[in-house]
């Protein structure tokens, strides 16, 4: 999966968790958090979803890794590499 | 990922709190099998028929109401976690309800600045106290894991005015107190909140299509659920358990058990030496449901959505020493809300404190006899208030603590369960884990958030 890929899978599972959420002009160097205003319930969707679409597991201690959506590809981009996208 | 046993996680009890937790475990791609032993979902809060009206027990109205742009309240984050959409879930507001004492009446809807200025009016110079109680509430954070505090104590030293805290306690406690006399103040704040703050309301349609509605999206998700289903034991061995052994003599096996028929039930199904009295909830009700035909509407006084009563000097939240004790209750309307169109029909709901042993110990000509005293003596107290509204009743119907044990699997017919709350929901088998009323949360949302935290804290990680 390249890197744009990887993008656009994150910005579907959090469509996919928040009817609402809004992408437009989204800083993707800032916390997700603060600007999808997302709780640690939501986080744990987004983790999930992974685990479930492509048998990825994140141990809780790296979930600050997924804090910005840029440091959600650095992240996921060497565990995706091999994976198509579907 | 396969794994060798019949399902990943069974769960005992298609109430609320065990829906919930199914569609939340389901969704994420688990083997999940639900265990109902009766031809409904719902648990408490479930619904029967009686001459072609459907009638609906439990909660006389949802909590927690919350706007859909509000993200964080607790309604909402439900719907997300359980991917229901918020905005196609049509919602009807309270009209607007009322505590009343021999002395002073308080009237409530979900605009908490009516309530203060209710307090203003009723109670001078006691606002300021009220604020203080409201930021204190707003400060506790009732899900962090606190040691129990006496409710009773930090409202007398805030409010300062003891009719004023019974009248708020009355309607917090009778929706959700397990504990007689006082109530921890966690329990507190998660009661004032989801009443006061934010608010009844109830869904579009019945009990029956919320219930649909979830069965629907746990189905979505593969889950599976079988009815009228008994377990007879939970089959442990050394810290584990290894599965259940149904009462038709059928065993599967599953790598982890949510256990929702409450302490003392699970305790009975594992064979966990557990102190049991100290887990048995003493406070239960009895319940009285009217139709009445719409032409009675203009004699009975129902402008509010719920009334909470109390007669006497001072409100005592314990078990009666006499069957029912109608000098304190509530009285619902479940029509009166915002935007229901009338029916041919209405009903009111009255609910009064009843002594579980003495229900118990009647036989059954005694028991017939001791109901209809019971109704007779409450409708005689309910109708001073609001008129006499049993006179021209196409249909009544009453149930009691035996009744609520008999359908719910809440022991000794304790509607909140044990005074005793497991929050983690860790029992001594590392995989079996207890969710719904003796988790801890309470109320329709409090326990499908319930179903979900347990999931999410010990079984999706």
């Amino acid at each position: 999966m390249t890197r744009d890929e990887i993008r656009d899978i994150i910005i579907e599972i959090i469509q996919d968790i928040d009817e609402e959420a809004e992408f437009d002009g989204l800083d993707a160097d800032a916390p997700l958090r603060d600007q999808l205003d997302l709780d640690s319930m939501d986080f744990l969707d987004i983790v999930m979803e992974l685990r479930k679409r492509y048998q990825i597991t994140i141990p809780e201690e790296e979930y600050p890794e997924l804090a910005t959506l840029n440091s959600c590809v650095n992240y996921l981009e060497p565990k995706l590499q091999s994976v198509a996208v579907s | 990922m396969k794994s060798l046993e019949d399902y990943q996680l069974i769960i005992i009890g298609g109430g609320l709190s065990g829906l919930a937790a199914g569609i939340r475990t389901a969704r994420f791609g688990q083997k999940v099998l639900i265990l109902e032993q009766h031809h409904f979902p719902g648990g408490l809060n479930s619904f029967y028929y009686r001459q072609g009206h459907i009638l609906e027990t439990g909660l006389h109205a949802m909590t927690n109401f919350a706007e859909p742009s509000n993200r964080h309240a607790p309604l909402n984050r439900l719907f997300r976690q359980l991917k229901l959409s918020r905005k196609k879930f049509q919602t009807h507001e309270q009209i607007g309800s009322e505590i009343k004492f021999q002395t002073h009446g308080l009237r409530f809807n979900n605009d908490f600045s009516f309530l203060e200025s209710e307090i203003e009016r009723e109670f001078p110079g006691s606002l300021d106290h009220f604020r203080n109680l409201a930021m204190k509430v707003q400060e506790h954070d009732p899900f962090a894991l606190s040691k129990w505090q006496s409710t009773r104590e930090i409202l007398s030293i805030t409010l300062r005015n003891k009719v004023l805290e019974d009248m708020l306690l009355l309607p917090l406690m009778v929706y959700g107190n397990s504990e007689e006399h006082d109530m921890d103040f966690g329990q507190f704040v998660i009661m004032f909140r989801s009443i006061f703050l934010e608010g009844f309301f109830r869904p579009e349609g019945t009990i029956r299509d919320f219930l649909d509605m979830l069965v629907e999206q746990y189905k979505k998700y593969d889950g599976e659920i079988r009815f009228q289903t008994k377990v007879a034991k939970i089959v442990t061995h050394k810290d584990r358990i290894q599965g259940v052994l149904l009462e038709s003599g059928e065993e599967i096996s599953c790598r982890a058990v949510l256990s929702t028929v409450g302490i003392p039930g699970t305790a009975h199904l594992s064979d966990w030496p557990l102190e049991l009295e100290a887990y048995s909830g003493k406070m239960s009700f009895m319940e009285s449901i009217s139709i009445l035909p719409s032409s009675q509407r203009q004699s009975v006084r129902s402008d509010s959505t719920i009334i909470f009563y109390n007669n006497k000097d001072e409100f005592h939240y314990s078990c009666p020493d006499t069957a029912i004790d109608d000098s304190w209750g509530v009285i619902c309307f479940p029509e009166n809300f915002q935007a229901l169109e009338e029916g041919d029909v209405f009903q009111v709901r009255v609910t009064n404190p009843a002594n579980y042993e003495i229900w118990r110990q009647a036989g059954s000509t005694q028991y017939e006899q001791l109901k209809t005293e019971s109704y007779t003596k409450s409708q005689q107290t309910v109708g001073k208030i609001i008129g006499n509204y049993w006179k021209g009743a196409v249909f009544q119907d009453s149930f009691t603590p035996t009744t609520i044990e008999r359908y719910t699997a809440k022991a000794k017919g304790a509607v909140y369960g044990s005074p005793l709350k497991i929050k983690d929901g860790c029992t001594p088998w590392q995989n079996l884990f207890i969710a719904g009323t003796d988790q801890g949360y309470l109320g329709i949302i409090g326990s499908m958030l319930s179903g979900v935290t347990i999931v999410n804290q010990q079984l999706l990680q």
